[in-house]
């Protein structure tokens, strides 16, 4: 999760010139197989998918039409059903998100600086593995929990039931690992010796908190948000099960590509949430949080 | 950091909250893979291994068990070649737009995988069917895994690199060993257990992958995931579902152990997204 920038490795100053370009064949024998992949494969379908968006399909034959068209983004942005999905799917992420700030912020704070360097190891074992637990079991332990006559009644909590609410929840406990890591990466190479000039120049904890170590970890919360922000624009399954009734842009984007069989419109509506996400990222790149991805 | 003995007790507090809240649903599922009745309630009334039984017989599970194998193991090796040769090419040399290429390596996490499956799905139909004759299957399965699977063999080994330096290679050279040797002498060993690292850990996102896998699995092919999102909407499967589900999650964490035993306390480097 986290390349920070390539550490810089001087190559060697004195490099004959056989020599240069015998390590710009080894270099280009590295990349050729690897870039071939990432480009043609994954940027050759990402742009293939902008150009769908453009295409439309013949409602009588089912057939796309490969002519250019700008239809299906005129139609998500004139329906308001996609309006209101859209605002619905921003607010669910942006719940999501605040969410899991605020509990990562004191888990990693505690991972970091409290626990011992033995207690630390297993801490982040323990916050690391349930990410690699299936997404899609973990959200359909949540309809036991949320359910009528579940866990969280029989432990006296109150339920909001299956709804926006629970989806707000489920979304949050996915992605939750994602958060505490950055922050807790962010945390460990934040130096002691800040914290304790600090408290030696009398700012108690709290202080020290808000004007030391917060400042400080700032890009490491942002490229934590990034991913629970992205990660929960393009969720559908989570909503699929815990949502109810509950429309997102992933659902909507799911519906078109297979019983509606409209795969133009659903690219269409995939680039409204790369866009959203674009935007976010463009908004967040002078923090320098994009490096702590 | 000196904190008074309220302020660690409320952040203790919180970690405690915060693991319970990642790990009582998972136990909830493994407890209720045991439980006698057919649908849920909690706390279960008896526990039973009847369900365990069925499930190992069901015919569906066991084909989608071994299609997710399968699939895992593909995407893992072209992983572990593609990911470990952009590493050294990102790590080891400067070039024009390596900067780009970091980024460009973790778009297929940071953006929400329903994107990248339609994606998939797009060039499927309009392109690979079309001109290659290749249609949805597990072919198209493990390419779909292979291109986010990639990201974790590519961080581990970057990490792993960048903390070995180059200089132990260098040594090598000066001391008249040729590139064959270095690498097989030098470099290998060094990386060694981060390549495999990193290798468990895409077999593990692999082995759990839904979201592309739904758009690039096609309607005759099932994993292990969407076999069991196929039959969440079937009432009297909910017992099998279940057990399925426990076994999941179990041997989620095998692969999570191994790569932590494997990068041996470099906690930052062993299990990386």
């Amino acid at each position: 999760m986290s390349v920070s920038g390539p550490a810089a490795e001087s190559a060697p100053s004195a490099l004959s010139a056989a020599g240069r370009s015998g390590r710009r064949v080894r270099l280009a024998g590295l990349l050729a197989a690897p870039l071939t992949w990432l480009v043609v494969v994954y940027l050759g379908s990402l742009a293939l998918l902008l150009v769908q968006a453009f295409w439309s399909v013949d409602t009588f034959t089912g057939k796309v039409r490969h002519e250019i068209t700008t239809a299906n983004f005129e139609q998500v942005l004139r329906e308001s059903v996609y309006r209101t999905i859209t605002v619905r799917t921003l607010g669910i992420a942006v719940a999501v998100t605040v969410l899991c700030v605020l509990i990562a912020l004191p888990m990693a704070l505690y991972m970091a600086k409290v626990a011992s360097p033995r207690a630390q190891r297993w801490l982040v074992i323990a916050v690391l593995a349930p990410l690699w637990a299936s997404y899609l079991v973990k959200a359909y332990a949540w309809r036991g929990m949320l359910a009528n006559g579940g866990v969280l009644e029989w432990l006296r909590l109150p339920t909001p039931g299956f709804g926006v609410a629970a989806t707000i929840i489920v979304l949050t406990y996915l992605w939750l690992p994602y958060m505490v890591l950055p922050i807790y990466a962010g945390l460990e190479r934040l130096p002691n010796s800040l914290l304790d000039a600090s408290g030696d120049l009398g700012a108690p904890a709290g202080r020290t908190l808000r004007s030391v170590v917060l400042p400080m970890i700032m890009p490491s919360v942002i490229a934590g948000t990034v991913f629970t922000f992205s990660l929960s624009l393009g969720d559908y399954i989570a909503v699929n099960l815990v949502g109810g009734t509950t429309q997102m842009l992933g659902n909507a984007i799911f519906v078109n590509v297979g019983a509606a069989n409209n795969l133009p419109f659903a690219a269409a509506l995939a680039f409204v949430s790369v866009g959203i996400i674009v935007v976010y990222l463009l908004l967040v790149r002078r923090s320098g949080a994009l490096r702590e991805l | 950091m000196t904190l008074s003995r309220g302020a660690r007790a409320l952040l203790t507090a919180c970690v405690g909250l915060g693991l319970a809240f990642l790990y009582v649903p998972l136990v909830v599922v493994v407890v209720n893979s045991f439980n006698v009745e057919r649908t849920f309630g909690w706390p279960p009334k008896g526990l039973t291994l009847e369900w365990w039984g069925k499930a190992i017989d069901n015919e569906g599970a066991r084909t989608a068990l071994l299609t997710s194998l399968k699939a895992g193991a593909g995407a893992t090796v072209i992983a572990l070649v593609l990911g470990t040769l952009l590493a050294f090419a990102v790590q080891r040399y400067q070039w024009f737009g390596r900067e780009t290429v970091s980024l460009l390596v973790v778009l297929p996490i940071a953006l929400p995988g329903i994107v990248t499956g339609v994606a998939l799905k797009g060039t499927v139909l309009d392109v690979l069917d079309p001109v290659f004759g290749i249609s949805f299957g597990l072919f198209t399965i493990i390419a779909g895994h292979a291109t986010f699977c990639l990201v974790v063999v590519f961080n581990n080994v970057v990490a792993r690199l960048r903390r070995t330096g180059g200089s132990l290679e260098e040594a090598s050279m000066d001391l008249g060993a040729n590139g064959v040797q270095t690498f097989r002498h030098v470099t290998l060993p060094a990386i060694r257990s981060a390549v495999l690292a990193g290798g468990l850990l895409a077999f593990g996102l692999s082995f759990d992958e839904i979201v592309v896998t739904t758009f690039t699995a096609g309607p005759g092919t099932q994993t292990l995931p969407i076999w069991i999102f196929n039959n969440l909407a079937r009432p009297n499967q909910a017992p099998v579902v279940n057990v399925v589900a426990a076994v999941v999650i179990v041997l989620a964490v095998l692969p999570v152990y191994l790569s932590q035993r494997l990068s041996g306390g470099d906690a930052a480097g062993g299990g990386r997204l």
